[in-house]
């Protein structure tokens, strides 16, 4: 009972509370780059979601069974480098068998989660925020991707309608998106707190 | 010393790299696993014809790119020679892949612009200080005397992917050696002046004029303008008149005494040579207006 506690309020504070791109700007390239249609939002979001769980749970591990408590701990972050880019090889070798409409619309975006910094971080926030069971870091994880999915499914969802608005014209594309990105990022933070 | 340093860095380095290698040795592992599993068979008929394609991106074809028009042709043959940068050639080997027979299709379509009014040639009754497009130009009436004419604001060499047009004097004017006639210019222009003409010969002998007004108008606004006077018909049956313009029967062109002859003849010396094989004379500069200087930039 302890632990199923311990992962819900874990799952709910990193999607909403600790939401890697509202509170710690992390993945800022995605979420505005592909946010501009729901459904492409919502499909790079599962692809975010897919790896981050994936390299989470292999970041852990590694972390855990390879690394803590030697000297190899400098080489974490290399590790980790690794270990996304290869799960990103992994979906997009998936995708492009399985969803191959899905594959051609993502284009450069695919490969790109490599460098989706949202994925790194989160894996080196399992060893800062001193995650002890794997359990709770494939949870984390799965949470993590749920929150980017979330962030980027607003975001797209507030952009097409965006585009109806009457927007100053010096405000116009990215002014605005940005704009918008820190009053979504604002009305997140009245979450702060709630969970610590 | 400086010898037992560097077996210390290597004694305590070894474990990282070798743990790197097996690491990325597992990866590679995983990875050769999942692109056997998960290989997607790509039609071979697909690549070959991508091959044999110009690779160029044009959109002539009407298609994104190169990729999409090989997938395309594939599932309907009936789109064969839609690449005109590549021309018969392509045609001929997407034919083969295909198992079809290509017929042939005539010599590759190049543009002609069909106006020869040089800066200095042309009557402006105001400088237009508009927005710089043949577009936007061309909503305004009075944007210059000739309605029919090229305006020289330079929205073909705006078009032209492969840098073939220039406007020198104000004047659209195309670089045979850089075309590869994928029509991006002709779609652009909004007076429909260029018009993609297959090329029999090296050079190709042009009415360069599209007006139809009446001689004294054309007269009065254009030095070079096509008064339709009807001595090119009489020296050549290639030549016909109708609406005060003279035209020529491109498909049919072949160089001859008769041809020769009506360029000869032609008063206003708007029959003249276009294509890669044409020198176009010099042209002085003191016939230019001064006024209209400025329009021709941008």
């Amino acid at each position: 009972m302890d632990t199923l506690q311990t992962l819900t309020v874990g799952f709910i504070a990193i999607v909403v509370v600790k939401n890697l791109v509202f509170t710690k700007f992390l993945g800022i390239c995605p979420y505005l780059g592909v946010s501009g249609r729901i459904d492409m939002a919502f499909g790079m979001g599962l692809a975010v979601t897919f790896v981050i769980t994936l390299s989470g749970t292999m970041t852990w591990l590694i972390d855990h069974l390879l690394l803590i408590g030697t000297p190899l701990e400098v080489t974490r972050y290399v590790c980790f480098i690794l270990v996304v880019a290869g799960a990103v090889q992994l979906v997009e070798m998936y995708l492009r068998k399985f969803f191959p409409s899905l594959y051609e619309s993502f284009g450069i975006f695919l490969p790109l989660i490599t460098t989706n910094c949202a994925i790194l971080g989160l894996c080196l926030f399992l060893n800062l925020w001193r995650v002890n069971s794997l359990l709770e870091a494939v949870v984390l994880s799965f949470g993590a991707g749920i929150g980017f999915t979330m962030a980027i499914c607003v975001m797209a969802g507030i952009r097409e309608n965006l585009k109806l608005a009457d927007v100053p014209a010096c405000l116009k594309g990215a002014p605005i998106t940005l704009i918008t990105a820190g009053i979504l990022a604002m009305a997140f933070m009245g979450f702060s707190g709630m969970i610590r | 010393m400086i010898l037992a340093d560097v077996l210390d860095l290597w004694s305590s380095a070894w474990p990282a790299g070798v743990m790197m290698l097996s690491l990325g040795g597992g990866f590679a592992l995983v990875l050769l696993f999942a692109s056997e599993k998960l290989r997607v068979e790509v039609d071979p008929k697909v690549e070959q014809i991508h091959r044999a394609l110009p690779n160029l991106d044009c959109g002539a074809c009407g298609f994104a790119g190169c990729a999409q028009y090989a997938k395309a042709v594939l599932a309907d043959p009936e789109l064969l020679g839609g690449c005109a940068p590549g021309g018969a050639a392509t045609s001929a080997v997407i034919a083969g892949v295909l198992s079809l027979q290509v017929s042939d299709s005539g010599p590759a379509r190049k543009p002609i612009v069909h106006c020869s009014a040089h800066t200095g040639d042309k009557t402006l009754y105001a400088r237009y200080e508009g927005i710089q497009s043949c577009t936007a130009a061309n909503a305004l009436a009075n944007v210059q005397a000739c309605k029919f004419g090229c305006l020289g604001f330079g929205d073909c060499v705006r078009a032209c992917r492969f840098g073939a047009l220039s406007k020198p004097d104000g004047l659209a004017t195309v670089d045979y050696d850089k075309c590869t006639g994928c029509t991006a210019c002709s779609k652009a222009c909004p007076r429909n002046l260029i018009e993609m003409v297959p090329f029999k010969h090296d050079r190709m002998m042009t009415v360069a004029c599209r007006s139809i007004e009446t001689p004294k108008v054309t007269r009065s606004m254009c030095k070079v303008g096509c008064i339709g006077c009807g001595l090119c018909a009489k020296q050549s049956e290639l030549f016909s008149v109708a609406e005060n313009l003279a035209r020529l029967d491109y498909r049919r062109y072949e160089p001859s005494e008769q041809t020769e002859a009506a360029m000869s003849k032609c008063p206003t010396k708007v029959i003249v040579w276009r294509g890669p094989g044409a020198v176009e004379p010099a042209r002085s500069g003191d016939e230019r207006v001064v006024e209209s200087g400025g329009a021709e930039d941008g």
